[in-house]
């Protein structure tokens, strides 16, 4: 859920979750989910097993498996803050963009998809009342006519503010009116986005998943989750947090649809403003985890979405003080509010893959098993409008100009050091937000049964916004030769597994690592290759980041793990990069030369593209003024693929 | 006994008062103020609330509260209604719904509502529908797709350079030989693969050759992002424009659409003719 940056918001939004949760208490009881609760854990593989094998391929099949690009992360006019942020395009427009085509942006202006069509995208509005703000603008219907929603619409940004203030608060206080829970109001968007993504679906060139976003979000700790259907088999309706805020009945009404054949995983995202909640080593209740919760997790959380707009959950610098580039948009404050996180462990995925290891040790379940995805979280029904170079925020009407979104000095000044350029509180916290994330799988083709049982199988990696490829294998049989091999795909294979997978360890054996990336041709070139390691010695979690394939023939120093500079530069008065540095690809096959065969680990590649322009520093070229001095003026665009984990002979 | 002896009957003084004009035009008008009075009090506006405006209300406030409302609580409820009623009616008296930004965007809303979507738009006939298609036929236009191979030589290639091992491979296919690739990330055989795709895909180069390139044979070096290509096309679907009846439905979706549009933006206009619109200099 985006909350505006009132604030008087976040007080308010403390008190909206206490009202999910006590509404959990009266909805959650006596339904389906308690029944499931007592009968737990069909086990984790017969969900994945049930990936499809039509006897007829789509177009473009291909056994050593393609990547694809999409966005599974996407809000349309249905979501009530996107109303109210003026965003009034459907799932429908949403398809159409991603397509290709243009669309309305609420500042008035057309925008469309810079590189190219995407593959497969999801629709994911907000389940919490659903529909239900597009009903309340429609003169006389029922919802028009209560207090509540009279002068909700206005196109001014601080009206916008006061009003979504005003829904919010609702939450708070006993919640909105009964007419909102109108179920023809849910069943009517609900069939919307199932008929947008009926629609669009083209098995073999592009596929729409069904899906929505179940908005928890106890004291203002984001839980947020988008669940995605394998199918056009779909819940009668969405399972919102206004049923209970607790992820747990989620996962246990999951299991029931699962039950009766309709198959559906849910995608955790911005851990970073939970406050350390997401990913807390205990249960939604204190009480400390056990088996039965880790299966029930790792049944229906299989990926995680950790790059966004609002900021990258790899990890934060202070977790990872040895990590130079752990420093990458960063959001340090609560979900729709300036409140600051204190808490940054379990807030990152790498420090809960690190506790889930040392669980695994300690306790003999792990629930932090799960692979990497990125997605935009747009509110524009705009997928995949992640690129630096082209980016319109994500609030509609909050955040469409630079100045709204701090890149630029306030009021039309020209200099920050003028007075009047100071950006506000509000305006503030979209700083912090980076145009980031996309998601990447490797399937067979591009159809709805294959890339989601890529999902399944975590054969997914994340990209803060570039379609770059990568690829990463782990086998303790690869040939020393076989990167020379023209069928390298299919003896990695063949020989090993990819990533998302467990290596179980085999006796004096050494395990080696296919590592591979390629730029994408619309985005910079590749600088360096890492594997990011953690392991548990002696009980304790440990991390470390390897460079293992450096750019422009330089040499990497094995007693540093580090490739030395490239040297390429960025002029931040023009953008433009440095020519002729850095790879097209990158590709090698590395043994980790700390490798100890009874310790647990997890090992997972990041690609990191030259440095190139933020998007404030693009908004302030093209306003003419200079970049705000509090941003970083570039970044480094980078690929994460999902983990390999090594599992100790026992 | 008539009126007559009556009034004879009366004392002197007020028997002669009765006969003065004043007293006369007093009673008159005393009769007129009085009647007037009594006109007026039937002619006071009127709130009515009925049985089912209070039925409503104590649904509604059963629903927020989960229990029937008690009698005061209702006639609190019906007051309150009662009072609102009468200041907006006042407000509205006193012209204060004027220049009110609110009022006037609900006002601009309602109407706008009202006239959208109003008139249903007539099923076109399949004659109607084929003109269209006509008209707008470009944009369903498919782009090329194909079905290739490749043999890719990287950039990165630590081995020689690779235009020119591309061009050795290219070489090498003419005694019938298949060229051996460095291997690559994106697929190097395609069965099905649009140009759009490869434009996006491989660049501009790569897209060009592949719809211009002689069928089942070998052809290149080629530039992408990536390094150089020989490519061999093993089959090619033009870039087409299907046929009607291929289309039939989206081609019935999109005139609907238009003529919905054209409907709701014609209402606007003839609202529009009905004023003269002056809009002042924007100032500098």
């Amino acid at each position: 859920m985006r909350l505006m940056g009132h604030p008087a918001t976040w007080g308010a939004i403390a008190l909206t979750t206490s009202l999910f949760a006590s509404t959990a208490l009266i909805a959650a009881a006596p339904t389906a989910p308690a029944k499931a609760a007592a009968k737990p854990a069909v086990s984790a593989p017969a969900a994945s097993a049930k990936a499809a094998t039509s006897p007829a391929h789509a177009p473009g099949y291909n056994t050593e498996r393609n990547a694809y690009f999409g966005d599974l992360h996407v809000h349309t006019k249905l979501s009530f803050d996107a109303y109210i942020f003026n965003v009034r395009a459907s799932p429908d427009d949403a398809y159409r963009f991603a397509k290709g085509e243009g669309i309305g942006h609420p500042g008035g202006y057309n925008i469309r998809l810079t590189g190219g069509p995407l593959d497969f995208v999801a629709v994911t509005d907000h389940a919490e009342y659903i529909g239900s703000m597009e009903e309340a603008n429609r003169p006389n219907s029922v919802l028009s006519r209560l207090p509540i929603t009279q002068g909700l619409f206005s196109t001014d940004p601080k009206e916008i503010g006061a009003a979504f203030t005003r829904i919010v608060t609702a939450f708070a206080f006993g919640g909105l009116p009964p007419e909102f829970q109108d179920k023809s109001i849910q069943s009517r968007a609900w069939k919307e986005i199932q008929d947008a993504a009926a629609k669009h679906n083209d098995p073999g060139r592009f596929t729409a998943l069904v899906g929505y976003e179940y908005t928890s979000a106890p004291d203002g700790r984001n839980m947020h989750r988008n669940v995605i259907f394998r199918t056009s088999k779909v819940s009668e309706l969405p399972y919102s947090a206004v049923q209970s805020a607790n992820p747990e009945d989620l996962w246990r009404t999951m299991d029931v649809w699962r039950k009766g054949g309709v198959e559906s995983l849910a995608i955790p995202h911005n851990m970073n403003g939970s406050d350390g909640m997401m990913f807390q080593t205990t249960k939604f209740d204190g009480t400390p985890m056990d088996k039965a919760y880790a299966d029930m997790r790792r049944r229906n959380e299989p990926i995680a979405e950790m790059t966004q707009i609002k900021g990258t959950s790899d990890t934060h610098p202070s977790l990872s003080p040895n990590d130079e580039w752990a420093n990458f948009e960063i959001m340090e404050s609560y979900i729709g509010s300036t409140r600051a996180v204190t808490k940054f462990s379990g807030g990152y995925v790498r420090q809960a893959l690190k506790d889930g290891l040392v669980m695994q040790e300690t306790k003999g379940f792990n629930p932090f098993k799960f692979g990497f995805i990125g997605s935009s979280d747009t509110h524009l029904a705009a997928p995949g409008l992640v690129d630096d170079r082209d980016y319109h925020g994500k609030v509609g009407r909050v955040d469409s100009t630079p100045a709204q979104r701090g890149s630029v000095p306030n009021n039309g000044a020209k200099s920050w050091d003028d007075p009047n350029a100071a950006v506000g509180a509000n305006n503030a916290r979209f700083q912090s937000w980076g145009a980031s994330g996309l998601a990447g799988v490797w399937a067979e083709e591009n159809t709805r049964e294959a890339i989601y049982s890529a999902l399944r199988r975590r054969e997914t990696f994340a990209t803060s916004g570039p379609r770059m490829r990568v690829r990463f294998f782990a086998s303790h049989d690869y040939a020393s030769d076989i990167l020379k091999d023209r069928n390298v795909v299919s003896q990695a294979y063949a020989k090993g597994v990819p990533m998302g997978s467990d290596l179980l360890g085999v006796k004096g054996k050494t395990p080696k690592f296919i590592v591979w990336g390629v730029r994408d041709p619309n985005s910079g070139y590749l600088q360096r290759a890492q594997v990011v390691k953690g392991w548990v010695e002696n009980g304790v979690a440990k991390e470390k980041v390897f460079d293992v394939a450096c750019s422009d023939g330089l040499a990497l120093d094995k007693t540093t793990s580090r490739c030395p500079d490239n040297g390429a530069t960025v002029n931040t008065a023009t953008c433009e990069t440095s020519r002729f540095k850095g790879d097209a690809e990158m590709r090698t096959l590395w043994t980790d030369p700390e490798f100890n065969p009874r310790q647990r680990a997890f090992y997972y590649v990041r690609i990191l593209e030259n440095p190139s322009c933020r998007w404030s520093t693009w908004d302030a070229i093209r306003n003419g003024t200079p970049p705000a001095p509090n941003l970083p003026k570039t970044i480094v665009e980078r690929a994460w693929s999902s983990p390999i984990w090594y599992e100790p002979k026992a | 006994m008539t009126f007559t002896d009556r009034f004879e009957r009366l004392p002197g003084p007020l028997k002669s008062g009765l006969r003065e004009p004043l007293t006369h035009f007093l009673l008159i008008g005393a009769l007129l103020f009085g009647g007037g009075l009594i006109f007026k009090a039937q002619q006071r506006p009127v709130i009515v609330v009925n049985t089912q405006d209070v039925a409503q209300m104590a649904e509604y406030w059963e629903l927020q509260s989960q229990r029937p409302p008690t009698r005061e609580e209702l006639t609190a409820m019906v007051r309150e209604r009662v009072d609102e009623e009468i200041l907006a009616r006042e407000a509205q008296r006193l012209g204060l719904d004027q220049d009110d930004l609110i009022i006037r965007r609900r006002l601009a809303q309602k109407m706008a509502f009202a006239g959208q979507d109003v008139a249903p738009i007539p099923e076109p006939s399949p004659r109607t529908l084929e003109s269209y298609y006509d008209r707008t036929r470009q944009t369903y236009a498919e782009p090329a797709h194909l079905t290739l191979r490749h043999a890719f030589f990287s950039v990165e290639r630590t081995e020689g350079d690779p235009r020119l091992a591309a061009e050795a491979a290219l070489a090498t296919t003419r005694s019938g030989q298949t060229p051996v690739s460095d291997p690559f990330m994106l697929a190097l055989t395609y069965a099905d693969v649009s140009a759009i795709e490869l434009l996006r895909d491989y660049g501009p180069e790569f897209a060009q050759l592949a719809e211009k390139a002689p069928l089942g044979t070998w052809v290149g070096p080629v530039a992408s992002p990536f390094g150089w290509h020989v490519v061999r096309i093993e089959s090619r679907r033009p870039a087409r424009i299907p046929p009607f009846n291929d289309v039939k439905s989206e081609v019935r979706d999109a005139y609907m659409a238009e003529q919905r549009q054209a409907a709701n933006a014609g209402f606007m206009a003839k609202l529009r003719k009905r004023y003269r619109i002056e809009v002042a200099e924007a100032p500098a």
